[in-house]
């Protein structure tokens, strides 16, 4: 029964993972932008939510406040940031250090509002039950069950079957040709941003309310959607769900085989596993080195 | 990202810009503390810098000694790098002879630095077993884990919970306690059944439970440093079915546990405090700290308060004897033995620079602090 | 006041060795590494641990941080054979978490979180103590100095050539002839044990070290250093490194703000400060105004 348990603590953790991840697969497949700063999305988004809960407004307006400004911020950090340094012909480097300074900003920004303590909503929704002798699952385990399938799959469809769906995936491939059809590589980009950071949005409000959300959060979460990218294949939605799901799974199956000590590093084995092994990811496209 | 770590060390050496503070012109006594200023345990280091500043007035009301008290103060930011780096400061820098910290972790990476340079060290809140044979310029005004565990175990044995999961923060001070526990259990016939250790920046700790809970311990014992931290597990604890008791030490007694729903119930140990008793040390210490700051002080705040105390104590007989105010002085003076005039009463340090105490076994019952047994010396 | 300066300068000095060791790898093979402070830790308790146990002796704890250094380094040097770009940095990073829990968890090798404490003053030649700040310090410019000879060095020979050639396209490189694994792996080497020997000075420093100080937070630091200075410049992972290390003493001194706020304040100015120079100056302070990368 351990090992049941211990799947589902690490099916909820992975899940968070994949939407983290899908939303930074999304957001890089379509614009090559290596958005380090994914993270501190996640981090403005869960407190938002728990300033609206905090104000005692009710759970939707917190949701849908956690929704919007996560849009907002990596709206604002595109146009703010990414753009700016791309139209210089920015390398990689630079975005990334950007992208690392603006993590810090939103840290030490909400570390001076709101504190370094963990802020947290209580919520009777994740005490556990005891579903079958020794198996306790909380409430909230099939709700982020349910949000994780209904995001991704809307986004998945979004991507297959709508006409701009389809130019987000045509951007990856060729930002010129995208042009040449009428299409808007601004626009495109702007929505990858918009949809990816809106993933964020889920995650950040589960996180709250079963662990509480600290300037430091994005932090670990932002790492671990990075691997699970990776691990899945860049360029893969799906990959960057199977791959967030993995490292859920890696990380709370260590505290029950291993050391607990190691949790925080298996995911990080992992990834060094299939970097040494097979860096294209799970489902990514064979890399040309 | 970047926690306060990324700047420990620049930052550190920032702090020791000597900020001094401005007071008679003469010869005043430098007195060091190492205290967490900043970080998830800035609560302590403001709760000891009150302490402290509270005594230094009392000291020069009383008179007690010729020249005022400086406190030149380091930001240890609980960790044991913010430690070393700041008494190496305290030594190099503000050059005191005698410094006040806390933490186990911040004592240990403190020590060889204070000893190296015969600089006194008062411990009044770290509890780590191994903080009695640091230095012998290391004393400890606080009863440490091994004192607090030997007090708790008749609780377990007339409990009857003898099968104890530990869950510990592999540092010196869980390290500590777990091996204490490991020692003491066995002798009312109990042991400890699982030990999870975790990393001091762990969040998730629903697996921890399920094993927890696999394990069918009767009781839970917590060796983590800081009370962050410790509200999150105890949360996730009792969120994910672990029901069993939870026990701590004394650093469970803190304001903002006392109010977590879910931490109804936690057992923890502490030094033994009357704070209505009428020994004069005492009541000036708490009506003092009552009028300052409108509530009952803390153990904590008595123990720093009495480590000021006892640097003026010690000071008063070495200006009697025309001695100059050094560390090595200093530890010459406490070593001659007597009784000193503490709040709580009469203390006498034994040879390891050790008092001993009372503890006692308190329990959060509905956001009181209810004790459940008072201690015996 | 002067001790403080000086323990200023030489935390800049450390850090500088570093940055210029990390620069050979992200300015010059364009191998961008999150990874650095791990060299840092593993030098700093090769030299500790020779320090506490074997001998103090300045020569002997650098030689052995360059040593352990080097040979783990090779830990690095394979996924940068493997991948590179942005697949390289989350590599880098993972080795980064992985070790944190390594040095936690040695503890025979490390002490673990505790740490190694009451790390003895360093000496050369015998009994010659180098164990006050200035002399510590005037020791490791001497190493910055020697740093930066060996670097220019490489860089003029073809060596420096070959890494531009791999940085820019290591197709290219290969179809020329120039063998790429050889000479990214000696990048790496050579760029880590930089880090090792500033790592073992850091030991002697601070007299105690911990995994704290070998956290991703001080790779990024690292990082920003070589970025902000101007990566690919001789001299920029240096001023990167002073104004980096002098931004958080600079700002206590400022008045207005609170001692437990001065922390917060430091890490958002440090982040603005990247994220601004990034936009507008992004080669860096030291490089050319619109480098193209």
């Amino acid at each position: 029964m351990l090992v049941i348990q211990i799947i589902i603590a690490g099916l909820q953790t992975g899940l968070l993972y994949a939407l983290m991840g899908a939303g930074f697969s999304l957001i890089f497949g379509a614009t090559r932008v290596f958005h380090a700063a994914h993270g501190a999305t996640f981090v403005v988004s869960g407190y938002a939510f728990v300033t609206c809960l905090k104000l005692g407004l009710p759970l939707w307006i917190g949701a849908l406040a956690a929704m919007l400004f996560a849009v907002a911020f990596g709206l604002l950090l595109n146009a703010l940031v990414y753009r700016p340094i791309q139209r210089d012909r920015g390398s990689f480097f630079t975005v990334f250090v950007a992208a690392f300074g603006s993590v810090i900003v939103v840290q030490s920004a909400m570390e001076f509002f709101f504190g370094r303590e963990p802020q947290t909503v209580g919520s009777s929704m994740t005490r556990s039950v005891e579903v079958l002798p020794h198996l306790f699952v909380a409430p909230i385990f099939p709700i982020i069950l349910v949000i994780a399938v209904i995001s991704l799959g809307a986004v998945a469809s979004f991507l297959r079957w709508t006409s701009v769906g389809l130019s987000l995936r045509a951007l990856s491939d060729s930002p010129s040709l995208v042009e040449a059809f009428g299409l808007d590589p601004k626009k495109a980009s702007n929505l990858a941003f918009g949809i990816g950071s809106a993933l964020a949005a889920p995650p950040a409000i589960l996180i709250a309310m079963t662990n509480g959300i600290n300037p430091a959060a994005g932090a670990h979460v932002m790492l671990i959607s990075l691997a699970s990218t990776i691990v899945g294949g860049i360029g893969s939605l799906v990959g960057a769900v199977a791959g967030g799901i993995l490292l859920g799974l890696a990380e709370n199956g260590a505290i029950a085989v291993f050391d607990t000590q190691w949790s925080e590093a298996a995911g990080f084995v992992v990834l060094f596993a299939f970097i040494i092994i097979r860096p294209s990811g799970i489902f990514g496209a064979r890399i040309t080195r | 990202m970047i926690t306060r770590r990324g700047f420990v060390v620049g930052a550190a050496a920032a702090v020791a810009a000597p900020a001094v503070i401005a007071r008679a012109a003469d010869a005043p006594y430098a007195l060091g503390t190492l205290y967490p200023m900043s970080g998830l345990n800035a609560e302590f280091g403001d709760m000891y810098a009150k302490a402290t500043s509270l005594a230094v007035e009392h000291i020069a009301e009383e008179k007690l000694i010729r020249w005022p008290i400086e406190v030149r103060s380091q930001d240890s930011q609980a960790t044991p790098q913010g430690g070393a780096v700041g008494m190496s400061r305290l030594v190099n820098v503000d050059q005191a002879p005698y410094v006040l910290l806390g933490f186990t972790g911040v004592s240990k990476a403190a020590a060889p630095i204070g000893e190296r340079s015969k600089t006194v060290m008062v411990n009044g809140g770290g509890v780590g077993p191994d903080l009695a044979n640091l230095s012998p310029y290391f004393w400890n005004v606080i009863p440490l884990a091994n004192q607090e565990i030997s007090a708790l175990v008749p609780y377990l044995a007339a409990q009857r919970l003898l099968k104890v999961a530990v869950v510990f923060v592999d540092d010196p001070l869980g390290q500590g306690m777990l091996a204490e526990l490991q020692k003491r259990l066995p002798t009312i016939g109990g042991e400890v059944v699982g030990s999870y250790s975790i990393p001091p920046t762990a969040r998730q700790f629903g697996a921890i439970a399920a094993r927890i809970r696999d394990v069918k311990a009767d009781a839970v014992y917590f060796a983590i440093t800081g009370g962050g931290l410790l509200m999150q597990l105890i949360k996730q604890m009792r969120d994910n079915g672990v029901d069993q008791p939870l026990i701590t030490y004394s650093v469970g007694n803190l304001p903002s546990l006392a109010s977590l729903p879910e931490a109804n119930g936690l057992v923890f140990t502490g030094q033994s405090a009357d704070w209505s008793s009428s020994y004069p040390a005492t009541k000036r210490f708490v009506d003092g700290w009552r009028s300052k700051h409108g509530s009952d002080p803390t153990i904590y705040a008595q123990n720093y308060y009495n480590g000021t105390r006892l640097f003026a104590l010690l000071v008063r007989e070495l200006e009697r004897t025309g001695a100059g105010v050094t560390g090595e002085a200093l530890l010459e003076q406490r070593r001659r033995g007597g009784k000193f005039d503490f709040s709580g009463g009469e203390v006498s340090f034994d040879e390891n620079g050790l008092i001993t105490s009372r503890i006692q076994v308190s329990r959060f019952t509905s956001g009181r602090v209810e004790v459940l047994r008072a201690g015996d010396l | 006041m002067i001790t403080y300066f000086v323990s200023l300068a030489l935390l800049a000095v450390i850090y500088g060795i570093a940055a210029i060791g990390l620069n050979i790898l992200v300015g010059s093979a364009g191998i961008f590494s999150l990874a650095h402070a791990v060299f840092f830790g593993v030098g700093a308790y090769a030299a500790a641990l020779m320090a506490i146990h074997v001998t103090p002796d300045i020569l002997v704890c650098c030689g052995a941080a360059i040593g352990v250094t080097a040979v783990l380094s090779l830990c690095l040097a394979f996924p940068a054979l493997r991948v590179r770009g942005e697949y390289f940095v989350v590599a880098s990073l993972g080795l980064q978490m992985v070790a944190a829990t390594v040095f936690n968890e040695a503890q025979g090798v490390t002490g673990g979180y505790g740490g190694l404490a009451g790390i003895p003053a360093p000496t050369i030649f015998g009994t010659f103590s180098l164990g006050t700040p200035t002399r510590l310090l005037l020791t490791s410019l001497g190493i910055l100095l020697l740093g930066l000879g060996v670097v220019l060095a490489f860089m003029r020979h073809s060596f420096g050539r070959a890494l531009g050639a791999i940085r820019d396209s290591e197709i290219a490189a290969r179809a020329i002839g120039k063998n790429v694994e050889l000479l990214k792996t000696t990048a790496v080497v050579l760029g880590c044990t930089y880090a090792g020997v500033a790592g073992a000075l850091f030991a002697f420093d601070i007299a105690f070290i911990n995994p704290e100080s070998f956290t991703l937070d001080q790779s990024g630091l690292i990082l920003t250093m070589v970025v902000l200075g101007g990566a690919g410049t001789l001299l920029g992972p240096l001023v990167g490194a002073v104004i980096l290390t002098l931004l958080p003493a600079l700002l206590t001194f400022l008045p207005m703000v609170p001692p437990t706020e001065i922390g917060t304040l430091q890490q958002f100015i440090y982040g603005l400060t990247m994220v601004l120079l990034m936009i507008f100056r992004p080669a860096g302070l030291v490089g050319r105004r619109s480098a193209r990368r």
